[in-house]
């Protein structure tokens, strides 16, 4: 329970103002409490602590005598937020300046909250009972909350307090005000924060948390002597820890170009560390040496033109002062003098100012300053430009006890300064006390002289903001983009002037739901007697991801279990309640089956009647899973192989009683013989599983079996979404590590080594399996061995004269290589296609991919054949000029659905034997340099879904989110024309190896953030030469050889594609008005 | 911090006739999918300075709960249960 009381007072600052003309000046600033809002314990008193407010003292040390020749005439507002005798510790305002987060102690615990700024800024929004002034608190830190920090996108809030946590908050936007717990009615939190993620790792407190530029990393820094990195794009991953300070670490600052953090602690040192390689730069300890540690917080301040780093407490002559450290030779010649007692705080202005240009004066060319405010525990604060030798002006007393932290708006004229004593002050600066801010396109500018390289990544708008659009065609692409990028923010930004408290959810307001709420209530009894209660579920969660989901091979499900929660809940809806009988599968005896997973199946939601639904199964979840090798299909594991996950699944056809799934496990020590036995007893246990519907999973995925009959059709598709398979092999060099130790000079791939029986799947959608069972009969002698497959439920078999080696196939061929290097294939329907095929020395490894088989041998070569046209497409090729390293083997081969053969090698590179060229080409180099320093991610398309599995995809395994993180470290060491022809190359690498692979999905994929780097980047020749490419010659002549398809995708298609991205860039108007002409032109004829 | 947090406890039809059952309306939220039930019980604080005096006078389950915030009313089942519990004590 809170209540708000606004009490007015004025105060009077006398501030002596030592001007030019050497007199002393007397000027009035007004400072008006607008509020104090109160809280109270909960139960709803008042309390009053009118005139605790300091009273204010005049300047009297000379030092800081003010030089300003501008007077200040300027009325203050202050705010203050008063929680009784608990102290505010941070404070930091919303990039948008909408709102501000304060973070300090609560009632018994750490309290983050969030205020409205608007209320703060004007006198009328203050008055306005309808706009909230407080929009959030969070309570949810165990301890005093030391830091809170928005992120530089404004979608995150960081929070580190004595609780060793770092928290990290995002708006949830799909949840309506709340009440604050313990209150009833009255509606508190206007907006939802909710907490995404918690960062745990120190062991002490964390005293500071700062985003880098970007937001590519967070880095907090704690009482125990520690630094920790963390990835913020991928939270909770960290990136290091940062190690070397042997006192507590009290504060924080970034670079701000990214290529440094500086952290200052009670060691009496500060040490700037490289983000390149996260070593230690320079470690500054003589300004300190004097230094006691009896400051709470040490915030440091990196200035915005990078060229000063200045540190909070520091001692010069015993007197305190904040230690100003260049960045060239770290110097430390300079120090902001003054201060009675420790500086706790410094921070920079966000904006480099410029000298305001008086009316009637010429213009001088002025230099362009930073300006920087100073807090300290004398509870004064001091704000200095770096163009002036003396403050630009000191207030003393301004709080009862230190200040702790100061935030300024982003448009650098405002500034929050808040107290141990529980108070936030607000201060606005007028543009004649300052100077003229730069603009971001003059900051980048500056950027760009000193560092060679700007932090703005599309620059290029602002630039080009007042270019005129010349084309009606270019003119209505801007319109559609404004508008869409309008659309964005609107939708997402908040209300925060007037938000509807009433808010009404799934069309019911709150009121109505609470109303009913006993009356719906769903309650059932477990079969122990007792009552359950299904919750109703008012807000569904959504999950902040901060991977941006992009190349993911491995998708990020919104959580580990609620495709279990939802199955199983849907499962015993109709199965008899009670958790003995929800699911087949118990960890049992055997320990092979107490898999985690497994585990966490067989405790299944109970009984649930309502029959609750969660969210809509998505196939493409399970598909997207589907871009890991399906090496689950091993009847027998051999010895070597490892453990691949905790459970394999075999499937089996029983033509009668439709498909039984059965598990096994593979332990690391299995023997063959062992493993069978294994199998055997897992059998006995799960044989009751064949009556009653089942599920299992394991980590990657869900697999149900029907009540009746084969695999469901709808998840068994889905691996089919991508254009090819990759099955059944696991990479020999990764299952013979014996033979990998072999001489290379002889060039013998291992081969498989020759089991009894086994069994794979070759094709999901039509379901195809394959088992191979060598030595079957003997007649007259000779073994037999039986191929038997089922195709949807029909099978076939045949019989070989040897025993069958390795077999692969797809949904149109499938192909076995026997021991005696006989390959032989067959239809789909079981006939033989080709006469068997003598290969020179035994299958290595074996491919099916529509209708193309490839084999690769001991040998070293590799054959590709197609087997409808029954031609060869690549003929006995060997892999001797690629494996020429000492010790490279092939770790991964594959067809492509084109018939594209790939071999990818254990050194990283990845080749694929180019038919038409008749050479091995490079597509994919896991070392290069170049993939790791490409920055493409401006260009990648926000609407596009990436393709994530086409074959380019899965061998280059992009990971973008891991890419960001190791780019920007390079970003900052790599100037920027560098980063960029490397990108550029790496780009137009993806493209041609695309063009290779016959990938055309990814082909188009890559060529749109081809042409956007391009337009981004404003490479004209480049881009035109890709533009005339597509386009081709506009009037038909004999002699051109311009092909108007690529991988069937017609480039004039094409072309209009890329021309919506060249408009994005208004200097290219010329060209795109140029190409948009010439296909109307060729679409006219 | 923990997978649930209790956001609100709401007691309903307050004031009520010495007959009627206790109502609390509680609102919690959940971090991640829960796999099994949540457990709720209604103490009687017999004491503050000891534990030995709580009586539970009911408890329920709760359960199926997704990620997502939730709300239901805990109603004591019986009151003869909670009569029960106030006349005799617990021994201990």
């Amino acid at each position: 329970m809170w209540v708000c009381i606004y009490i007015y007072i004025y105060i009077y600052i006398y501030i002596y103002i030592y001007t030019h003309t050497h007199t002393y000046t007397c000027v009035c600033v007004h400072i008006l409490l607008l509020f104090f809002i109160f809280f109270g314990g909960g139960g709803g008193q008042v309390k009053h602590t009118e005139g605790q407010f300091p009273s204010t003292r005049a300047l009297s040390c000379p030092q800081y005598r003010n030089t300003a020749s501008e007077i200040l005439k300027k009325k203050k507002k202050l705010e203050s937020i008063v929680l009784p005798c608990k102290p505010i510790f941070s404070v930091d305002i919303h990039p948008d300046g909408t709102k501000f987060a304060t973070g300090g102690q609560g009632e018994d615990s750490g309290k983050v909250m969030i205020w409205n700024m608007a209320p703060v800024l004007r006198d009328e929004d203050e008055k306005n009972e309808n706009i909230p002034k407080m929009l959030c608190q969070m309570d949810n830190h165990l301890a005093c909350v030391n830091c809170v920090r928005w992120s530089n996108n404004g979608l995150y809030l960081a929070s580190g307090g004595d609780d060793k946590l770092v928290m990290v908050w995002k708006r949830a936007a799909f949840i309506g005000p709340s009440t604050v717990f313990g209150s009833s009615s009255k509606l508190a939190n206007v907006e939802q924060w909710r907490c995404v993620t918690i960062l745990r790792n120190h062991t002490g407190d964390v005293m500071d948390v700062a985003w880098s530029p970007h937001d590519v990393w967070l880095a907090s820094c704690s009482v125990d002597n520690t630094i920790v990195i963390w990835n913020a794009r991928k939270f909770p991953e960290m990136v290091t820890c940062l190690r070397g300070h042997t006192g507590l670490v009290k504060g924080l600052t970034w670079d701000p170009v990214g290529k440094y953090v500086a952290s200052q602690a009670d060691d009496h040192s500060l040490r700037v560390w490289r983000t390149m390689d996260w070593q230690m730069e320079a470690n500054i300890t003589k300004p300190f040496s004097e230094c006691g540690g009896t400051t709470h917080v040490l915030r440091l301040s990196w200035s915005p033109d990078g060229q000063y780093l200045v540190s909070a407490h520091a001692m010069n002559n015993s007197g305190p002062t904040a230690q100003i450290v260049e960045r060239g030779g770290w110097k430390t010649n300079m120090d902001f003098v003054g201060h009675r007692k420790a500086v706790t705080v410094v921070k920079f202005n966000p904006k480099i100012f410029k000298k305001k240009q008086k009316n009637g004066s010429a213009p001088k060319p002025g230099c362009p300053y930073c300006c920087c405010a100073v807090g300290s525990k004398d509870r004064s604060l001091s704000v200095w430009l770096t163009s002036l030798k003396r403050p630009l002006v000191v207030i003393h007393d301004l709080f009862d006890k230190s200040i702790m932290d100061i935030s300024w708006t982003l448009t650098g004229l405002g500034m929050l300064v808040c107290s141990m004593d529980g108070t936030v002050a607000y201060l606005d600066f007028s543009l004649d006390e300052l100077g003229d801010p730069l603009n971001e396109e003059e900051k980048n500018s500056i950027h760009q002289n000193i560092y060679g390289k700007s932090l703005a990544i599309t620059s290029t708008e602002a630039q080009l903001s007042t270019t005129i659009i010349e084309n009606p065609e270019m003119l209505k692409y801007q319109q559609e983009r404004q508008s869409s990028a309008q659309l964005g923010p609107s939708s997402a930004g908040p209300e925060a002037s007037a938000p509807k408290l009433n808010s009404v959810m799934n069309g019911e307001s709150l009121e109505d739901i609470r109303k009913n709420l006993l009356k719906k209530q769903v309650e059932t009894r477990t079969p122990d007697g007792r009552r359950r209660i299904t919750p109703l579920c008012i807000a569904q969660l959504d999950t902040g991801d901060f991977s941006p989901a992009l190349f993911n091979s491995a998708p990020i499900l919104p959580s580990g279990s609620s495709m279990s929660n939802q199955l199983t809940s849907q499962l015993s809806s109709d199965s008899s309640p009670g958790p003995a009988s929800s699911l087949g599968l118990r960890p049992g005896h055997d320990p092979m089956l107490t898999s985690p997973p497994a585990g966490a199946a067989t405790k299944g939601p109970e009984d649930n009647k309502d029959g609750y639904e969660g969210p809509p199964t998505s196939p493409a979840v399970l598909c997207l899973r589907a871009t890991e090798p399906l090496v689950i299909f091993w009847f027998s594991p051999s010895p070597q192989s490892e453990v691949r996950s905790a459970a394999h699944f075999r499937l089996q056809d029983r033509a009668h009683e439709g498909v039984g799934l059965q598990v096994h496990g593979e332990a690391k020590d299995d023997t063959s013989s062992d493993s069978e036995d294994k199998m055997a007893s897992i059998n006995k246990n799960l044989s009751f599983s064949k009556r009653k519907p089942e599920l299992l999973m394991d980590g990657d995925g869900v697999v149900e079996k029907r009540k009746k009959g084969r695999p469901r059709k709808d998840k068994m598709a889905a691996p089919m979404a991508q254009p090819f398979m990759q099955v059944a092999m696991t990479p020999p060099a990764e299952r013979e590590p014996s033979r990998v130790a072999a001489p290379p000079a002889a060039l013998k791939l291992p081969t498989p080594s020759i089991k009894k029986a086994f069994s794979l799947q070759v094709s999901m959608e039509p379901s195809v399996f394959l088992e191979v069972e060598n030595e079957v009969s003997l007649i007259a002698g000779s073994k037999l061995s039986q191929l038997r497959c089922s195709r949807d439920g029909r099978d076939w078999n045949t019989l070989l004269p040897s025993s069958v080696v390795t077999a692969a196939g797809s949904s149109d061929v499938l192909a076995v290589a026997c021991q005696d290097r006989m390959l032989s294939v067959f239809s789909s329907c079981g006939r033989r296609l080709l006469p068997a095929i003598q290969l020179a020395t035994p299958a290595s490894a074996l491919h099916c991919s529509a209708h193309f088989v490839m084999a690769l041998t001991a040998g070293a070569t590799l054959s590709v054949w197609d087997v409808h046209k029954q031609k060869a497409l690549v003929k006995n090729e060997s892999l001797l000029s690629i494996l020429s390293g000492a010790d490279t083997t092939v770790s991964q081969s594959l067809l492509t659905q084109q018939g594209v053969p790939v071999i990818g090698l254990s050194n990283g590179k990845c080749y694929c034997f180019s038919s038409s060229l008749e050479t091995w080409t490079l597509i994919a180099d896991k070392g290069d340099s170049m993939v790791q320093c490409a920055d493409f991610r401006s260009c990648l398309p926000t609407h596009d879904a990436p393709v994530s599995s086409g074959p380019l995809a899965v061998i280059v395994h992009l990971d973008v989110s891991e890419i960001a993180g190791r780019l920007a470290s390079r970003l900052s060491s790599t100037p920027h024309h560098l980063q960029q022809s490397m990108t550029l190359a790496f780009l137009e690498n993806q493209l041609a190896s695309a063009l290779t692979l016959q990938s055309a999905q990814e082909y188009r994929y890559w060529l749109l953030i081809y042409a956007r780097f391009l337009v981004n980047e404003g490479s004209e020749h480049r881009l035109r030469e890709l533009c005339q490419e597509l386009l081709g010659p506009v009037h038909k002549s004999a002699a051109t050889a311009w092909e108007p398809t690529t991988l069937g995708l017609r480039k004039r298609e094409l072309l209009r594609e890329v021309l919506p991205v060249i408009v994005e860039n208004l200097r290219f108007q010329r060209l795109f008005t140029e190409y948009q002409d010439q296909l109307e032109l060729l679409r006219n004829k | 911090m923990a997978k649930v947090q209790v956001l609100n406890v709401a007691v309903l039809d307050n004031p009520s006739p010495f007959g009627n059952p206790f109502q609390f309306e509680i609102t919690f939220e959940c971090m991640e999918d829960l796999p099994e039930d949540l457990e709720w019980k209604i103490i009687y604080v017999g004491s503050a300075e000891s534990e030995e005096y709580d009586q539970v006078l009911d408890s329920v389950l709760v359960g199926p709960v997704p990620a997502g915030r939730h709300m239901f009313v805990f109603q004591v089942s019986k009151l003869w249960y909670v009569w029960k519990s106030f006349s005799m004590p617990k021994k201990t």
